[in-house]
């Protein structure tokens, strides 16, 4: 697929292959479609996929208005969240990782906490990405934690170009 | 760690509270103040007409006399001036502190240590404080006055109805807030001791129980308690596993949903090794239904005409989450803080189930789940324990061996009739109103207690007050048997002066603590309510709403 989008790429002003391509994924089923459309146009030896990992931010407000525990057992809380999502993340970039891997292709894993879409912004420009490419929004009614990737800001914040995994 | 912030806010909102308070005491506010207290500024206005006229009277006999003017009485303190002096008081209190703290906070430099820590949490307390006294000064009166004004139009007051008083409106303005304006930097770690002032306040709280009603009250808590919680805790360890929710899922909603809300999801989540997407859903789930109930429960329980032990024991068990049993509880009753006391004894059964629900499920877990850690019960037993219930037995302890009060004062002893003196006894208008008011009772125990009200000319027995301040509740417009009631009830019950000032700050530490609480309740964690735990939960909680009520209704009676 690489080499057929080529010249169309190059028409359009963009870098190809692209060199740094930034790959936002947490493990759901969209997120494996955008693996899947990420691996089909990367080039082994010369595409690194950036792999994004976000903590949403909603996770700050979740001890609520938790107000009959003590400091030990909220301290507690606090680790166990914490332990959790951090071994959530170290198994799906560990999964990711393995994918790029057995493709060819150099992966890099980034870890970011806060809102998706202004993280995404932010790892594309410190990462010099080339191309971006996330999974579609999760269908209506199929359960999952809620935080959705903001389009709008993605379309005005981001200087590389967008794909978006159907 | 440094916690502080280099900004003005704190002094800002120091000198603006001394300015309120300055500007009351000045009488600037006058005019605004007679628009959001319309009925004490109208009998203000008539008492300065009536003392004016008095000492014009007397200036005119003297002179008719041949003797000089008398001197003029100085005026009695109206209601009115009551409601500006005791706001100027506090302002000044309370600003005097920030302004202090605040101009600290900008000369100290920033280094490490507890005065950092303290220099970073004062303002946003100071910030909560701040939308509390304007919550409770201003938008209190305000949605009262528009509720009664939009009445004409919409045939019910929509303030009262919705009961938009200031612990509602603190929590809704907490809530909008941290969701739609975000808490600023300066005040992120002081917001957080809103739970202190909640402590606080339940720790006060211990000084208005009688021995015998804290009996009462405790033994009845520890039945519902007993029956819908550990009714409801079986339900999902029952439902989940039957639905196919993990062991980790079941168990974190099991004690959310069973107990008190977040504060037992977050107690149990490390022992049942609750995995990140198990919590959020759990929690957003009992967060929904907090705030859906702290809205619901009041209105529900005023069109069934619920009194305060009633309202206070179903708020106490059917509302899953424990910070919105206080918000319902003021919600219901905002003036006087009697379901509040009920509500939170229910409350603190709750939370001494805690532990033991977090023992029972940590072994359930260990049970079901192959490789799980074993925990050390007893250290759970320990750690779980929530200390503030000893301080709350503490000042009961204080307050029965007659710190605060004379002894009896709790037993109703103004009851007795040696006690009423003649002046304090019902005058003929006031008995005539409430025979004109007693054909209108459809209920015995009301018709007998008002016809005893009647014959004695005062209150015989807390029975009978609590049966007339339902009457008196549901007289509505009925100004004059609502007045004759309420003198009854001022003459038999002699609030001591330390009770009284007790009973205002407990108002105010949970109007406090409840405004900060409402700005730790987010959308976006309310919006991860889903999968599984919003239809186990939401079962769960309906048959436990229903169910107390069903059961408060039957067998509560309002007396305890």
């Amino acid at each position: 697929m690489s080499e057929v989008a080529a010249p169309q790429a190059r028409a359009a002003g963009l870098a190809w292959p692209p060199r740094a391509l930034l790959l936002a994924h947490h493990g759901t089923a969209g997120a494996e479609r955008a693996l899947d459309l990420a691996l089909s146009l990367a080039v082994p030896g010369t595409t690194r996929i950036l792999h994004l990992y976000i903590v949403p931010d909603f996770w700050a407000g979740m001890q609520g208005d938790d107000w009959l525990n003590n400091a030990w057992t909220r301290d507690a809380f606090a680790e166990h969240v914490e332990g959790q999502l951090a071994q959530e993340a170290r198994e799906r970039m560990g999964a990711l990782a393995a994918r790029c891997t057995a493709a060819g292709v150099d992966s890099t894993p980034i870890l970011r906490y806060g809102k998706p879409a202004e993280c995404l912004v932010a790892a594309a420009r410190e990462g010099g990405a080339d191309l971006v490419v996330i999974g579609p929004p999760r269908p209506k009614g199929e359960p999952g934690l809620r935080s959705r990737m903001d389009l709008e800001s993605l379309a005005r914040g981001l200087a590389a170009p967008l794909l978006i995994a159907r | 760690m440094i916690y502080s912030h280099k900004s003005p806010a704190l002094l800002i909102i120091g000198i603006l509270m001394l300015l309120w308070g300055w500007m009351n005491n000045a009488g600037t506010l006058d005019g605004m103040q007679g628009w959001l207290h319309p009925g004490a500024y109208k009998e203000h206005k008539q008492a300065i007409d009536k003392h004016a006229a008095d000492t014009q009277a007397a200036a005119e006999k003297a002179a008719a006399e041949g003797q000089p003017a008398p001197e003029a009485k100085p005026m009695k303190p109206s209601k009115f001036d009551g409601t500006k002096a005791g706001q100027a008081q506090l302002a000044y209190i309370l600003g005097g502190l920030f302004a202090a703290v605040g101009v600290l906070v900008l000369v100290l430099p920033k280094k490490e240590g507890h005065l950092d820590y303290y220099a970073g949490v004062v303002p946003g307390m100071a910030f909560i404080v701040g939308i509390a006294c304007a919550v409770r000064w201003i938008l209190d009166p305000m949605f009262a006055n528009w509720g009664k004004a939009a009445q004409p139009t919409l045939g019910w007051d929509f303030a009262k109805i919705m009961n938009l008083n200031y612990v509602v409106l603190g929590i809704v303005l907490g809530m909008i807030i941290v969701n739609l304006l975000r808490i600023p930097a300066w005040a992120a770690n002081g917001v957080r001791t809103a739970r202190l002032f909640l402590k606080t306040g339940v720790v006060l709280l211990g000084t208005l129980y009688s021995a015998a009603e804290l009996a009462q009250l405790g033994a009845l808590s520890v039945v519902m308690i007993g029956i819908f919680v550990l009714g409801s805790v079986w339900l999902v360890l029952l439902a989940g596993p039957r639905m196919g929710a993990s062991n980790s899922m079941t168990g974190v909603l099991s004690s959310g949903v069973g107990v008190c809300g977040v504060s037992a999801a977050v107690a149990a989540s490390p022992v049942v090794n609750a995995k990140a997407v198990d919590i959020a859903f759990t929690l957003g789930t009992i967060l929904l239904w907090g705030v859906l109930c702290m809205f619901t429960f009041p209105t529900i329980g005023q069109l069934l005409g619920m009194g305060p032990v009633q309202f206070g024991a179903w708020a106490g068990t059917g509302i899953l989450n424990s910070a919105q049993v206080a918000g319902a509880a003021l919600a219901f009753d905002p003036q006087g803080i009697e379901t509040l006391k009920v509500a939170e004894i229910f409350n603190i059964t709750r939370v001494l189930f805690l532990p033991i629900i977090v023992v029972w499920l940590a072994a359930w877990y260990v049970k079901r789940e192959a490789g799980a850690q074993k925990v050390d019960l007893g250290k759970v037993l320990v750690a779980k324990f929530p200390v503030f219930v000893l301080g709350f037995l503490f000042m009961f302890l204080l307050s029965t061996l007659g710190m605060f009060a004379p002894p009896g004062h709790y037993q109703g002893k103004y009851f007795s009739s040696e006690q009423v003196k003649e002046d304090k006894l019902l005058k003929e208008k006031e008995i005539a109103a409430l025979q004109a008011h007693l054909p209108k009772l459809t209920k015995p125990e009301e018709t007998k207690a008002l016809q005893d009200l009647i014959a004695n000319r005062k209150l015989t027995s807390r029975e009978q007050d609590h049966v007339l301040k339902g009457v008196s509740k549901a007289a509505k417009d009925d100004k004059a048997v609502k007045d004759a009631v309420g003198a009854a009830n001022k003459a038999a019950w002699h609030d001591s002066k330390i009770i009284r000032a007790f009973r205002d700050w407990i108002a105010w530490l949970f109007a406090i603590g409840l405004t900060g609480l409402g700005m730790q309740i987010t959308v976006a964690s309310i919006k991860q309510a889903g999968g599984k735990p919003l239809i186990i939960g939401s079962v769960v909680g309906i048959i436990k709403a229903v169910g107390s009520l069903i059961v408060v209704l039957l067998f509560v009676k309002e007396f305890v």
